[in-house]
């Protein structure tokens, strides 16, 4: 028995249907948006470019379809229909079975391909910012004195941030993820084991950078002011460290934990752009420190890093902004090729790249071409979206 | 092409009239000049003045024709040699420009191609608008080159313009300009961007070419000086409007508009003294361009402001004289001849015991020329020798150009940088080898400075309130937050700005407020030393004297020692009490303000004096222009610094022999070879005509 199907328009109303509580938000958001504008700044002149609010959408759409994912979606992520013929069932099927329309079609596996590029948006977006958010704390953090002290120190930081540049970061990758590269031995320390790779030093070492980062700016600014650094810099140190351990080393006291696949791909993201962002920060920190304002701290005795961290970085934030949302959609596509590599999270994850992968065996035949293209369409239109996105927010840095 | 210009002499060559030009902006029109008429005879020199944003510049642009994707012309025309410039179609607009009217830009950098030779820059003009060959306008160029006298035109046609000064390229710009021959030369604030003894040079060279090629000018400048010394005729510009219009001696001696009147009051000239006859500052501060007021714009400002009059519709031009016009409403009311409303005349400061001792100072750099750091190392001796003492409560100039190491001196002092050699004493400390970070809270609070980029001087992303917070948390002053909190709503109110101040953003501040809020940071821990590095010169004219003022009134109740940088000797002569005067890192003269200004003078100071331009009819200036540029700091010549550009030179001396600092009398000290009777006998500068009192 064949199963039944709906027409194409059907499948475009019902996809727009799907999608109401991202409707509701974004119309709510940009409205009340539109109404303190003024207090936005930057972001609140998007709403006089059409192409930067058209990117703020874009992206404001797949962070909505993250939140609601339990809504949007009909099935899990990874639920299966064991009716007959509903493996690679083209796009509009409807399950005879349980009655499920299958909007997207279902792939090789008979899994919802619309739930599945859904729920996708979740890793997508928690994985890109995170890790571009680290690989901006790491860059910032080494940048910062490399434009600042020049001389050796910047010699020494550049010549590594080139070195990193110019390796070819595909083979590093598949560096990262060979099995007795990622294998971690386990190390007895009586109390406690620990696990160590390669892949788990080099989270160690770039997990370390946020805390460093965050407590040398509460250090610097509340250094005469012993109580208020004692309670902002043991918060940070706590909280810090306690993540730290589960995050990097899996602790079991910890609350949050990455398998060892996601810990990988951040490992591995981090390692490629920091690099870039070192050399934007380093650029930006060299053009700032000649501004009046850095010689009038200079003069009153402020330390170096207070200088680096509260009078250069904050005024550096406006490129660093537009670099961000770039650098996100780098990361994204990144992980995009990670994923189609096999290289990223479990092959049954449902995040795009690794949906991509799936599908490109069954692209040869167009009636199974949906396997891949719609991922394929979320991941250019996020990356689109937060490309549009800097554009408009460069553009409208720039004016005035 | 023939463009049925008129040639008769009778025909202005520029006619502006009722010229409206606006902007269109995301915050809608921005009305950025209104109302603006003017006339340039054949052979005349306009010149346009008024503070930043008042439409100076707009206007020459709008003669141009070249007003950009959102300026355009509303209303009025403007008519070249007698046709309108709007019915000249784009051809034809392209043909007259750079032929028939030149632009000369204040950044002669930005205006040559750096990527091209001068050689071929200049020809292209010729072979673009004359069609002549390569030969011929590669002879005419190199004329031309000669005509602004620069030496060597044969050099300068084969080097790139970065291979020249700031002085060299501006003079490039103009010949380029001149080359075929126009009838109109815009010039906007051409010599703004240069030192003052090579503007003087420039503004030299434009007057003798108006005589000589007959060209007329309009010369845009925020200096009344300037254009006092350059101009025939003179608009005065406030808030996108022509305030006051005539001919320049007019202008200045019988003013008929406020404005003109109260800038004229409010730049320091030969007459003006800070204690017996202070600057008298314009109140308040230049409208926005979409909050100008209704009726006259200088209105709120005025103290001739009277309801009714002046706040009922659009005052227009009235005609007061010959070829004299000024936008008044009480024009006829008014006393003009009325002496200024004296400011409150202040007690002389009583100056105190020796503050700062500055003894043998020396700061050398090592240059190393080759790669790697190798090669042959040079010196570049930034500070050689500096000796000086401040009191107490007073106020000492550096007075120099560009590269006379007054900056560098001043990084040794707040120990930004540490001296090679020699020593500065602050109370019993020497401060000279103690870099900053070594410096404990009280000594750093005890040296601060003022920067002179107000827009530069604040961190944009920290409030007010908090910038001032952190330099008392820096300076150990106050016991809690709310002590601290309360100290810096004080410093508010010492330097007169609202307290609600301390929670705005820096951008929500003008200059002059700016600037006074790095005041406040610099007295901040009662310092004993402050340097101010030009601290007004960034500033419009009509704040200046404002901020000069609260200056030097917080000197006086902190009874402060303060180093004062400038270049401006006209500010310098109404500020201090002493002055030394820099050159290529050595004092040439230091004394008594009274003893600078006058013989004997040194070889430096003498043309440094004749260079800045003074903006009063009655100051009678004897010219001593420099020949040539600074010399490159990376060669250091034996003898004299100054032997390449001294009119006195003594060959065989100067150049072998350092100069002995020579004491003249009572603290006036000269480093000069020539013969103290030689230099005594000098003529004054600047002699000021007798029916106005002295300074």
């Amino acid at each position: 028995m064949k199963p039944e199907t709906i027409s194409t328009i059907e499948v475009i109303i019902t996809s727009v249907i799907r999608f109401w509580p991202v409707w509701a938000a974004l119309a709510v958001s940009l409205t009340s948006g539109y109404f303190i504008r003024e207090r936005l700044g930057t972001f609140g002149r998007l709403y006089g470019s059409p192409v930067g609010l058209a990117g703020l959408a874009i992206v404001l759409f797949w962070v909505f379809t993250a939140l609601f994912a339990d809504v949007i979606a009909v099935l899990g992520p990874l639920e299966q229909s064991f009716t007959g013929g509903m493996k690679k069932a083209p796009i509009g099927t409807i399950d005879s079975e349980s009655g499920i329309l299958f909007l997207w079609g279902a792939d090789n596996l008979a899994r919802d391909i619309f739930s599945r590029v859904v729920y996708g948006s979740r890793i997508v977006l928690i994985i890109a910012p995170a890790a571009t958010l680290i690989a901006y704390m790491v860059g910032s953090t080494l940048g910062l004195p490399a434009g600042y002290y020049t001389g050796w120190i910047d010699t020494a930081m550049s010549f590594l941030a080139n070195l990193v540049l110019a390796f070819p970061v595909i083979l590093l990758f598949y560096l990262l993820v060979t099995p007795e590269v990622r294998i971690p031995t386990m190390y007895n320390f009586g109390l406690f084991e620990v696990p160590w790779s390669i892949p788990i030093g080099m989270a160690a070492l770039f997990f370390l950078f946020p805390i460093i980062f965050l407590c040398l700016m509460w250090w610097t600014k509340y250094e005469k002011a012993p109580q208020k650094l004692m309670i902002r810099g043991g918060t940070t140190l706590v909280i810090g460290l306690w993540l730290y351990v589960g995050l990097v080393f899996q602790s079991p006291i910890a609350p949050l934990s990455l398998d060892p696949n996601e810990l990988n791909v951040f490992a591995a993201v981090v390692l490629g752009s920091s690099p870039g962002v070192f050399r934007i920060v380093r650029g930006l920190t060299m053009d700032i420190k000649t501004r009046d304002y850095v010689a009038a701290a200079q003069t009153r005795g402020e330390r170096p890093w207070y200088i680096m961290l509260w009078e250069i970085l904050p005024n550096a934030r406006g490129p660093l902004i537009v670099d961000f949302c770039l650098r996100i959609g780098y990361t994204t596509i990144l992980l995009g090729t990670l994923g189609f590599f096999g290289l990223g999270l479990q092959p049954e994850s449902p995040d795009w790249g690794s949906m991509i992968n799936h599908g490109r065996s069954f692209v040869r035949l167009t009636s199974t071409i949906h396997l891949a293209l719609f991922p394929a369409l979320a991941l250019m239109t996020l990356v689109l979206g937060l490309n549009l996105l800097a554009d408009g927010l460069r553009e409208e840095s720039l004016k005035d | 092409m023939d463009l049925g210009l008129s040639t008769d002499p009778n025909t202005p060559i520029l006619e502006v009239e009722d010229l409206n030009i606006s902007f269109y902006t995301r915050s809608g029109e921005i009305p950025a000049v209104m109302d603006f008429s003017m006339t340039v005879m054949p052979g005349e020199t306009m010149g346009l003045v008024g503070e930043s944003g008042c439409g100076k510049s707009t206007v020459s642009l709008g003669i141009m024709q070249y007003l950009g994707n959102n300026g355009q012309i509303k209303s009025g025309s403007i008519k070249f040699m007698g046709r309108d410039m709007s019915s000249f179609s784009r051809e034809e607009l392209r043909d007259i420009r750079g032929s028939k009217i030149s632009m000369v830009y204040q950044e002669p950098m930005a205006s040559l191609n750096p990527a091209m030779k001068i050689g071929r820059q200049l020809n292209e003009v010729l072979t673009l608008h004359e069609g002549l060959s390569e030969e011929e306008a590669a002879k005419r160029s190199a004329s031309m080159l000669d005509a602004v006298r620069l030496p060597d035109p044969d050099r300068i046609m084969g080097a790139y313009p970065h291979q020249l000064s700031g002085g060299q390229q501006q003079r490039v710009v103009i010949s380029m300009a001149l080359l075929s021959k126009p009838q109109l030369l815009l010039l906007d604030e051409p010599t703004t961007a240069l030192d003052v003894t090579v503007e003087a040079g420039i503004v030299e060279l434009i007057q003798d070419l108006a005589r000589e090629f007959g060209t007329s000018m309009i010369f845009v400048s925020h200096n009344l000086g300037l254009i006092l010394e350059t101009c025939d005729r003179i608009t005065v510009m406030y808030s996108g409007e022509a305030v006051e219009e005539g001919d320049i001696n007019t202008v200045f001696d019988n003013m008929r508009h406020p404005y003109t009147k109260g800038l004229l009051r409010s730049i320091p000239v030969p007459g003006a003294d800070k204690y017996a006859k202070p600057l008298v500052a314009i109140p308040g501060q230049l409208p926005l361009p979409h909050e100008r007021p209704v009726g006259c714009n200088f209105g709120p400002r005025c103290q001739h402001y009277e309801e009714e009059a002046c706040n009922k519709g659009l005052v227009p031009m009235t005609e007061v004289g010959h070829r004299h016009w000024s936008r008044c409403a009480r024009i006829d009311e008014i006393d003009w001849d009325a002496d200024v409303a004296a400011g409150v005349v202040d007690e002389p400061i009583e100056v105190g015991d020796v503050v700062v001792s500055v003894k043998g100072l020396k700061k050398h750099y090592a240059v190393s020329s080759g790669m790697f750091g190798g090669g042959d190392t040079r010196t570049v001796k930034a500070n050689e020798n500096l000796s000086f003492n401040a009191r107490e409560a007073e106020t000492v100039a550096i007075v120099g150009e560009s590269g006379c190491g007054k900056s560098t001196f001043a990084k040794v002092l707040m120990g930004l940088e540490t001296a090679t050699e020699g020593e500065v004493t602050l109370g019993n400390l020497d401060i000279a080898h103690l870099p900053v970070e070594k410096r404990d809270a009280k000594t750093v609070s005890s040296v601060q400075m003022v920067f002179q980029n107000p827009f530069d001087t604040l961190n944009p992303s920290m409030t007010i309130g908090a910038q001032i917070v952190r330099v008392l948390e820096q300076f150990e002053i106050g016991d809690s937050d709310a002590d601290r909190e309360n100290k810096m709503l004080e410093l508010l109110d010492l330097v007169k700005l609202p307290r609600e101040f301390a929670r705005r953003m820096p951008r929500q501040l003008s200059g002059g407020q700016k600037q006074r809020i790095g005041i406040a940071r610099a007295f901040a821990g009662r310092p004993k030393l402050v340097v101010a590095d030009e601290p007004v010169s960034a500033l419009d004219v009509s704040v200046q004297a404002a901020v000069t003022k609260l200056l030097t009134d917080i000197q006086r109740e902190s009874r402060t020692t303060m180093l004062f940088i400038s270049h401006d000797l006209g500010v310098v002569r109404y500020l201090s009490d002493r002055i030394v005067v820099m050159y290529l890192g050595r004092i040439m003269e230091q004394g008594k303000t009274e003893d600078i200004f006058a013989p004997p003078y040194h070889p430096y100071t003498e043309a440094l004096l004749s260079a800045v331009p003074v903006a009063d009819t009655h100051v009678k200036k004897r010219h001593v222009v420099l020949e040539g540029e600074l010399p490159s700091p990376l060669t250091p010549l034996p003898g004299c610094p100054f032997q390449t550009r001294c009119q006195y030179a003594i060959p065989g001396k100067c150049d072998s022999q350092l100069p002995p600092a020579r004491e003249m009398g009572e603290g006036h000290v000269i480093a000069c070879h020539l013969e103290a009777e030689t230099l005594k006998e000098m003529e004054p500068v600047i002699v000021v005509e007798d029916n106005v009192a002295a300074g």
